[in-house]
């Protein structure tokens, strides 16, 4: 059994779209319940920001290695990031940072979610029949609409940091938008 | 301000990726990850409660 171009470059696009889920999930509880995201849930979201570089690249211009493994690098950063959070809350009797969601907080989930992105690209690095044909597949409206929404989301993320940091550091437990004060 | 320019330099190598220049995607996506490192390391400073 082997993977063509075309169907990774569809699978690429539906982990786009399961990246733009995460990023709406978390602007969700933000407005919701008025949760700001601290610095390190910030770089988290960051880190999902960078994960979504590689399969943009695999979308235009057709599945590489060299993408897969910009995957990893940026999973890697982000499971670092929600790795030592989770360290920081690991004491009994801590009750985390923020609310829960089905059990575990958002950083275990981020943790979750960057262990699951490098276990994909490895196995996607197993199909070697997509690295086969040196053009691009074609890609459709569902392609570039996954590309467009995690392009949206970002710049959403980055105008949401900037009103809660404003032009200085951001506070270590942030508890309004600093640039609305 | 730092989390500004961290989310925008990737949105930048994404859509530099889509715009065909794939070179200079990959030149905002290492410098992004060396950035973001560097907050990850300014804002890791609190002492884990299992360490020694």
């Amino acid at each position: 059994m082997d993977m063509g171009p075309t169907l990774a470059v569809r699978l690429n696009a539906v982990a786009l779209y399961a990246i733009a889920a995460l990023l709406l999930v978390a602007f969700y509880w933000q407005f919701a319940y008025d949760e700001l995201p601290c610095p390190l849930c910030l770089l988290q979201r960051v880190a999902f920001a960078a994960l979504a570089v590689g399969p943009v690249l695999t979308v235009r211009y057709g599945p590489k290695p060299l993408h897969y493994g910009l995957v990893i690098v940026a999973a890697l950063l982000g499971a670092s990031v929600a790795g030592r959070q989770v360290l920081l809350h690991v004491m009994p009797g801590d009750e985390g940072f923020g609310s829960a969601l089905l059990g575990y907080h958002f950083y275990t989930w981020a943790f979750i979610a960057f262990a699951a992105a490098i276990f994909a690209a490895g196995v996607m690095l197993m199909f070697n029949g997509q690295f086969a044909h040196a053009d691009a597949p074609a890609s459709g409206r569902f392609e570039a609409g996954a590309v467009w929404l995690v392009v949206a989301l970002t710049l959403l993320n980055a105008f949401s940091a900037f009103a809660e940091c404003g032009f200085s550091a951001c506070p270590g437990n942030p508890v309004h938008y600093e640039l609305f004060r | 301000m730092e989390f500004f320019i961290a989310f925008f330099n990737f949105a930048l190598a994404m859509w530099l990726a889509w715009c065909h220049r794939s070179t200079l995607a990959l030149y905002v996506f290492f410098a992004g990850m060396l950035y973001a490192t560097a907050i990850f390391l300014r804002h890791a400073v609190n002492p884990l409660p299992l360490s020694f």
